[in-house]
């Protein structure tokens, strides 16, 4: 169906407003919520709750001077936050956030562009948002930049083998893939047989495929250059990584990447594993749920618990060092998705043939647990017996019985105490001796 | 928001191209968007080869790439259109900026040739050679029109290259994995550097030489600094050689450390 | 349970079930390609896993056990007489595949046990570590160490690549079988022990113009494609015989398909990587090249040219023709020039490459049956030639400069008879089987009316003629220098190489005839 252009034209100006908005909201959220996980408010001075904080910073950071450093490949390096920007919006245009509604008259369904190919159009944008990264890093022509561009480099290529796997998965139930249909696949339950009685399983992916769903929500976490996987701009590290010598509007347009393509990833979690706009169970009995304009607000609602949830790592877990991320991606994540495909396949192959099904069933699942476990059993290495010497793991750490030496200044204090020390300094010294 | 758009554009001419394609015919948006990308393609493909920094030339390798991929949604094949970003600018052009990146900004071809007129001769040669392609190509293709491809999408797009991979082409794709396995294989036996147990230096015996005997396990003084001594008592130099009392603290100096006490500390020998 | 509502949920729609069904596959048939492909895996997975000391040992094995096997699979299936077109119609096992595959085969044993040797060489002819820098201290340690064992494993996939390249009755297959069996060797030429720089150029140099061969191939299938609407050879016969087709398609697709494999089988126009790869490969790798991938690359040739296009005939065999004689006469008369062995023994390759084409070009049966035998007479003494270089050595590794050989045959009269032996075959004398294979293809020719070609082909078989007699003049007749280099003692596995290739090339030249009979019988495509 072909929408007429002044609703496509709609349609465009909706979502790129939806989107920024949110990222608006999304900037304070994040803000609130840390501050509170820290103990502390969080923005709270511009408008209510400081809620136009971000607002605010973004209008400052627009009149901030621009700032073009000599050495810089120009070309690229204006280019690079374009290309952020532009790869961020474009993936939402695939994602369904409502079913058919009427806007002026016409029937529509919420969403930009319905492609046969939908999930790999949002896969196709995220991988040409990394260029903007890589970019970035190169074209400023200086050392940190560089080394967070490399690393998102290989970032994104090793986490990404793992995310098209997850999603592999969901393609295989859903035998489609076009966001619209996974969502219509994840509409109604399966009937199923127990105890006598006429029981709706779930049909959300993310209780039927609940390894892909794991392994999906830890790779867009790395794909979208998150804590605690932000090693390309870690500040502790690298300064801002690849943006350390952007400022103004074009940092601006990184930041305005970096939280779209977070709702958009949000946005594609919910479309393949969250049943989409479709309400949750208990609302789901309220007959009107799944239709007009509701389901976008059950789609937001999700949606804004995905955010939280980027939120939540981002408060509670440490970056992890680079090998160690190379090692979950390509040593975990991957080897995890393909052991869970060939184990869905065998499922599938079993369900085919009804005679030897239960054996089927049972053989492999056993094989699959046997080498899941046999991965991820933690291997134990032999605790070295500890000596005085040796701290944490062998690691020098400062013994736990360490005597603190005592003051140089303490004998000062009794020489001047006793009239020999100097004269000066004594009234101070006697301020510092009871904050000690 | 031009990718978006041309999703969105995409989107109905997807649904709208195998009549039209079936009946021999273009769509007028299809001849827009192609007029729009050809040049921007061949563009890219002359900018590749004439781009003396290696990542501009992968950047134009890029664009030429992403045009081509457009073309296939365009013509009904998304399904490819979209698997050429992801694979082939996606990953693969990402590998070599990854490498250039590695290789460092400076690093160009040497203009020198080797053979006399080489370069002349091979422009020569490579341009006459796209002028007989182009021009047969043009004589043969001007009056076809495409076939087949109704048929061939009939149950989808993706549908129809599982069909076409999985019966015909079995073989063929599977023995593709022997390709793979041999690539690997190769690139570990041209790169890989085993390195004998020992030479290899982890984070416990790096921590372990910095605190050992002797060493200074402190922070150095930043670049451009003279210090003799990174202690908070030792105040900073004036211009003219004097101490500055205002850069230490007021109750250091109540301390009144000796030079040793203040001096870098190394660990004990 | 979890299972169960696993797999009802994930049944998969009737529609699709019913719509994709799987060909037929004759496992039987494609088996010996199976077990080289398989036992290719296995070795990737043992030079993982197994111990060190035990790789060499058990790679080695794998390897000729896995090619001992696929030849009884070979026979068995030849003799059943099957000649089918399996997988969908897209490997075709048929006479000619067959005795290519068991030529592939064959050859590949005597390869290998070239590839195994390690007694000439401490550790072999293959880099221990090739990613060390040529020179460097590291590189320099590693001298003496063992060479590389997953080269066995890649030996193992490009035979097995050859043999589907054989049998690929579909121009997508032909194309992957084509990768296959590149790509190895592209990697194997960049391992050699000695020389590490000129090994390396050759490996890039074989790699840049075959991957350039490859996109001509590859955009030839495209055009063929569009001017048949299939990849299938027999559906482009049908629609070359229907002739309603684009004919501009089909003869800038032929000629595109025609590049990429005339690259493979080293004829003139696209020659120019063969001297500079066969010098920098490894010498062993360099024999696997001459006799396997020239076995390989015409036995595709055959089963294009005459399974798909043999009414378009009239249209480019001329042009076919053009170029057999150009390769026979320029390779002929560029080895008279050269001062290295190794790059005269690859410019006498180009020239022999000509010669099968003669063979090709009759477009008969008595050419199938003649080039079928040429294509194994000529592997054999290809690589009892290469054998015997990597004999003649002194401190710096093979001494192939030809002013290195004089008066070898004084020195070592054995090996020198035995290299003059060969060169004999290589000049066509009566005797060899150099003789009874010129005999074929220049005979089927004449039978086609091709007298152009078996005059040039004699021609330049004389002038060829030349640069072998000089070798040997040189090995008897001029004084041993004081740097003529000493021949080192054949090990176990040369030996048997050399003993293989010199015994099979007295024998086709006393009693060809059951090859003869063999090539004849196995003339019959199937498509």
């Amino acid at each position: 169906m072909i929408d007429v252009w002044w609703l496509l034209i709609l349609k465009v100006v909706g979502i790129f407003a939806f989107l920024v908005l949110v990222t608006l909201f999304t900037i304070w959220f994040e803000r609130r919520v840390v501050g509170r996980m820290q103990h502390r408010p969080g923005p709270n001075r511009v408008g209510p709750f400081g809620l136009l904080q971000s607002l605010a910073d973004g209008l400052k950071l627009a009149f901030k001077e621009d700032i073009l450093p000599r050495g810089v490949d120009r070309w690229v390096f204006v280019l690079a936050p374009v290309i952020s920007t532009t790869a961020a919006f474009t993936g939402f245009a695939v994602i369904p956030f409502g079913p058919e509604v009427s806007i002026f008259g016409e029937q529509t369904s919420l969403q930009l562009a319905e492609v046969p190919v939908g999930v790999l159009v949002v896969l196709a944008a995220s991988a040409m948002g990394v260029y903007g990264v890589v970019l970035a890093g190169w074209s400023s022509g200086s050392t940190y930049p560089l080394l967070g561009g490399m690393r998102s480099a290989a970032q994104m290529i090793s986490y990404e083998i793992g995310m098209g796997l997850s999603i592999v998965a969901v393609f295989m139930a859903a035998s489609t893939l076009s966001t619209r249909e996974i969502v219509a696949a994840q509409a109604d339950g399966t009937p199923y047989q127990l105890l006598g009685m006429d029981v709706q399983l779930p049909s959300w992916y993310v209780l039927l495929l609940f390894p892909s769903f794991l392994i999906f929500m830890i790779s867009i976490v790395g794909e979208t250059n998150r804590a605690p996987f932000d090693l390309a701009e870690a500040e502790s590290e690298l300064v801002g990584g690849f943006h350390t010598e952007y400022s103004s509007l074009k940092f601006a347009l990184f930041f305005l990447a970096e939280y779209v393509a977070m709702v958009v990833m949000s946005g594609l979690a919910v479309t393949m594993f969250l049943g989409g706009w479709h309400a949750p169970w208990p609302l789901s009995l309220w007959g009107e749920a799944n239709t007009g304009w509701w389901p976008f607000l059950w789609f937001t609602l999700k949606v804004m618990g995905f955010l939280f949830m980027f939120v939540w790592l981002r408060g509670t877990l440490p970056r992890l060092r680079y090998d160690q991320f190379m090692h979950l991606g390509w040593k975990v994540l991957v080897p995890a998705s393909l052991v869970w495909i060939i184990a869905i396949s065998g499922i599938r192959s079993a369900a085919r043939d009804e005679g030897d099904r239960a054996l089927w069933l049972t053989v492999l699942g056993l094989v699959f647990i046997a080498a899941l476990l046999g991965y991820l059993w933690p291997r134990r290495r032999p605790v070295p017996p500890a000596t005085a010497d040796s701290g944490a793991g062998g690691f020098p750490v400062p013994p736990l019985d360490l005597v603190v030496p005592p003051n140089p200044r303490a004998k000062r204090l009794a020489a001047t105490r006793a009239g020999t020390g100097p004269a000066s300094g004594s009234g101070e010294g006697a301020d510092d001796e009871k904050e000690v | 928001m031009i990718l978006a758009q041309t999703v969105a554009a995409a989107g109905p001419a997807l649904d709208a191209a195998p009549a039209l394609a079936a009946a021999g015919d273009v769509s007028v948006g299809e001849q827009v968007v192609f007029w729009i990308l050809a040049p921007v393609a061949l563009g890219g493909a002359i900018g590749m080869v004439a781009a003396r920094n290696a990542v501009h030339s992968a950047l134009f390798l890029v664009t030429t790439m992403f045009a081509l991929a457009v073309f296939y949604v365009l013509q009904a094949g998304p399904f490819i259109g979209m698997v050429q970003i992801i694979v082939y600018t996606g990953a693969i052009m990402m590998l070599f900026l990854f490498v250039l990146m590695l290789v460092g900004r400076e690093a160009s071809d040497s203009l020198i040739e080797t053979l006399r007129g080489q370069r002349m001769a091979a422009i020569g040669l490579g341009i006459g050679f796209a002028l007989l392609v182009a021009s047969a190509l043009t004589r043969g293709l001007g009056a076809v029109s495409a076939q087949g491809l109704e048929e061939a999408n009939r149950g989808g797009n993706v549908e129809g290259i599982a069909a076409v991979l999985f019966t015909r082409y079995i073989f063929a794709f599977e023995v593709t994995s022997a390709l793979l396995i041999t690539a690997a294989v190769g690139a570990m036996v041209l790169a890989h550097v085993e390195r004998p147990k020992g030479m290899k230096v982890s984070q416990k015996e790096r921590s372990r030489a910095r605190f050992a005997e002797g060493s200074y396990p402190g922070m150095k003084a930043g670049p451009g600094v003279f210090a003799t001594s990174d202690s908070v008592a030792t105040p900073a130099l004036l211009p003219d050689g004097g101490e500055s009392d205002r850069s230490i603290s007021r109750v250091v100096p109540a301390r009144g450390l000796t030079s040793a006490e203040a001096a870098p500390k190394h660990t004990e020998r | 349970m979890a299972a169960e509502v696993l797999a009802r949920s994930l049944a998969e729609p009737a529609v699709l079930a019913a719509d994709v069904k799987l060909p037929d596959i004759d496992y039987l048939a494609i088996a010996p390609m199976l077990v080289l492909f398989g036992a290719a895996c296995v070795g990737v997975l043992a030079a993982a896993f197994v111990p060190q000391r035990l790789r060499y040992r058990v790679q080695v094995s794998l390897v000729i056990g896995a090619l001992l096997v696929a030849l009884g699979l070979i026979v068995t299936v030849a003799r059943a007489g099957r000649a089918v077109a399996t997988a969908g119609g897209a490997i075709a096992i048929d006479g000619p595949a067959l005795f290519l595959q068991g030529s592939v085969a064959v050859l590949g044993v005597v390869a290998v046990l070239l590839i195994a040797e390690r007694s000439l060489e401490r550790g072999g002819a293959f880099v221990s570590r090739a990613s060390l820098t040529p020179g460097s201290a590291a590189d320099r340690d590693q001298a003496e160490q063992p060479g590389a064992t997953e080269v066995y494993p890649l030996v193992s996939f490009a035979l097995a690549g050859m043999m589907l390249f054989v049998s690929a009755n579909d121009l997508l297959t032909l194309f992957v079988a084509l990768e296959v069996f590149s790509l190895p060797l592209y990697l194997l030429c960049g391992l050699a022990r000695r020389r590490r720089l000129l090994s390396q150029e050759s490996a890039v140099k074989y790699f840049l113009l075959g991957a350039f061969s490859s996109a001509f191939f590859l955009y030839g299938v495209a055009l063929l494609y569009g001017f048949a609407g299939a990849t299938g050879l027999g559906a482009l016969r049908k629609a070359v015989q229907a002739g309603d087709g684009n004919t501009t398609l089909l003869f800038l697709g032929l000629a595109m398909l025609a590049v990429g494999l005339l690259f493979k089988v080293a004829a003139v126009p696209f020659h120019v990587w063969t001297p500079d790869v066969y010098q920098g490969a490894p010498t062993p790798i360099t024999a696997l090249m001459a006799a396997c991938t020239k076995v390989a690359a015409f036995g595709a040739l055959l089963r294009v040219f005459t399974v798909a296009f043999p009414v378009g005939a009239v249209d480019w065999r001329p042009v076919l023709v053009a170029i057999a004689i150009a390769t026979m006469l320029v390779g002929a008369v560029l080895a008279v020039t050269q001062t290295d062995i190794k790059r005269l023994l690859a410019y006498s390759s180009i020239a022999n490459a000509g010669y099968v084409l003669t063979g090709v070009l009759a477009l008969s049966a008595a050419g199938v049956a003649g080039s079928l035998f040429y294509l194994v007479a000529y592997g054999f003494v290809v690589l009892a030639a290469f054998g015997v270089v990597t004999l003649v050595r002194d401190a710096d590794g093979e001494a192939t400069h030809l002013s290195r050989w004089a008066g070898l045959g004084r020195r070592s009269p054995l090996v020198a008879g035995v290299f003059t032996f060969l060169m004999m075959a290589f000049a066509g004398i009566p005797l060899t089987s150099g003789f009874t294979s010129k005999f074929a293809v220049f005979s089927a020719a004449l039978g086609s009316g091709q007298v152009t070609l078996v005059v040039v082909g004699v021609l330049s078989s004389a002038v060829l003629a030349f640069p072998y007699l000089r070798v040997v003049v040189l090995m008897y007749l001029s004084e041993p220098a004081e740097d003529t280099p000493t021949v080192s003692l054949p090990g176990t596995l040369t030996a048997a190489a050399l003993a293989i290739g010199v015994l099979a090339t007295a024998l086709l030249g006393v009693a060809p005839a059951p090859v003869l009979d063999l090539a004849a019988k196995a003339v019959q495509f199937v498509s």
